[in-house]
């Protein structure tokens, strides 16, 4: 990167916001560049004095009083039981039922709820998002298997399965690290004509994650996990070419 | 994140009471007035409270925040006071502006109130995602949801307010100086 794609990236970083590649290639470039150390103090300094001087304004006990109140004179009539949400719904491939309510059974077991899966499956759906609005959809662009699996190294504390599936028409594009669920996690990145499918693995030893479909705004996601890591695959491409695609993923990797 | 038991919602309560000072904090910025906020926040937690079916559970705050800050633009389009704010207006790209020259300023020397008096005269798009990002410490991620914008426009948008901020700022630090 040069001064000019740096100082672009500066405010970025200073906010904790940089993917861990380029901020480490951002501090790189400080060390050996002046100038843009220079911008980046001044805009750390300035960064620290609104967060230090700002006041933040807080709510009267009275009014925070008033507020309880008003909700509970609007509880009185108390509502029936809240609807699940609606935007997820579990698969329901005939015969595949009953292992399905069996990985859902462990997935509660094992202290998965449904609106935690609900908000991983809503988290992968925009970190897709964000990975094609922000041009950040690789951080390792190659379409060998045996250059991706090699770059995660170092980077997280699991290996990823990493396969190509070019001759099925799904070629493998590259990977990237993202956070999920609050962890580093892999995000392997594959094509279907001009789409992008976002496959986001980590380990599951916090919990495996339930088998799940899901559709929002146009994008399919399916979660599953296997051999110790969950999975989670995202894209616009339609639900039965997903399926299609991670029938072919399951095949190679496990 | 939280783990809810299916079967047992949380309540309003439990949700959304959490987050009722960084509802209060934005609807005070946005309105510059207190009496003004706590109508709005009022109004936004009856709203939230009736819409809490349509809450999917994962960020109450920013759940929250989101229709704090729709009622308090409602409320300033409703009686608009004149042209007094600092225009607006989005880049398309990012624009780091203002930053080069930042190294000449002295940001420990400034006093709270001054940056606080800097921060009113932006405009309220620009003062939404500086207290969002800097008083209640939002992710750009979050800022996205809470302003409906993609995260680009978080990103851009945040470098131009702290720009303006800076020239405001200066301009009122050398207005008290002479």
């Amino acid at each position: 990167m040069n001064c000019d794609e740096i100082s672009r990236l500066l405010e970025a970083n200073c906010d904790g916001e940089l993917d861990l590649v380029r901020q480490l290639e951002l501090e790189a470039h400080l060390r050996s560049c002046p100038d843009c150390a220079l911008q980046a103090k001044a805009i750390a300094a300035r960064r620290n004095a609104l967060r230090d001087s700002l006041p933040r304004f807080t709510a009267p006990s009275q009014f925070r009083e008033r507020i309880r109140s008003l909700i509970r004179a609007e509880e009185a009539p108390r509502r029936a039981v809240r609807r699940p949400p609606i935007h997820w719904s579990y698969l329901s491939l005939g015969g595949m039922a009953a292992s399905i309510a069996l990985a859902i059974a462990v997935g509660y077991n094992l202290g998965i709820s449904r609106a935690h899966s609900n908000a991983l499956l809503d988290e992968a759906v925009s970190d897709h998002v964000r990975s094609l609005q922000a041009g950040h959809l690789m951080d390792v662009i190659s379409t060998d298997q045996h250059t991706v699996k090699p770059w995660f190294i170092g980077k997280l504390d699991f290996s990823p399965p990493v396969v190509d599936l070019a001759d099925v028409g799904f070629p493998l594009a590259g990977g990237r690290l993202e956070r999920i669920d609050g962890r580093p996690a892999a995000a392997l990145v594959f094509r279907l004509r001009l789409h992008s499918i976002n496959v986001f693995v980590w380990p599951a030893n916090s919990g495996e994650i339930p088998m799940r479909d899901g559709r929002e705004n146009g994008y399919n996601a399916r979660s599953w996990s296997q051999g110790g890591l969950n999975f989670l695959a995202v894209s616009e491409i339609s639900s039965a070419e997903l399926g299609q695609f991670i029938e072919e993923f399951r095949k190679r990797t496990e | 994140m939280e783990a809810f038991v299916p079967n047992e919602p949380p309540t309003f309560e439990q949700l959304m009471l959490p987050h009722l000072d960084a509802a209060y904090n934005l609807a005070t910025w946005l309105l510059r007035d207190r009496h003004d906020a706590e109508d709005a926040v009022q109004d936004a937690c009856l709203r939230a409270y009736k819409a809490l079916d349509r809450f999917r559970g994962d960020d109450g705050r920013a759940w929250l925040l989101t229709i704090v800050r729709n009622v308090c633009y409602t409320k300033m389009r409703q009686d608009r006071r004149g042209p007094e704010e600092v225009l607006f207006e989005d880049e398309v790209h990012g624009s780091t502006q203002g930053v080069a020259n930042a190294n000449a300023v002295a940001w420990s020397e400034f006093k709270g109130e001054l940056l606080q008096k800097g921060l009113e005269r932006l405009a309220p798009e620009y003062r939404e995602v500086i207290v969002l990002h800097e008083i209640e410490g939002l992710a750009y991620k979050e800022i996205a949801s809470v302003s409906g914008i993609p995260i680009g426009t978080v990103m851009s948008r945040l470098a131009r307010a702290r720009g303006r901020l800076q020239t405001e700022i200066l301009t009122l630090a050398g207005k008290e100086s002479t």
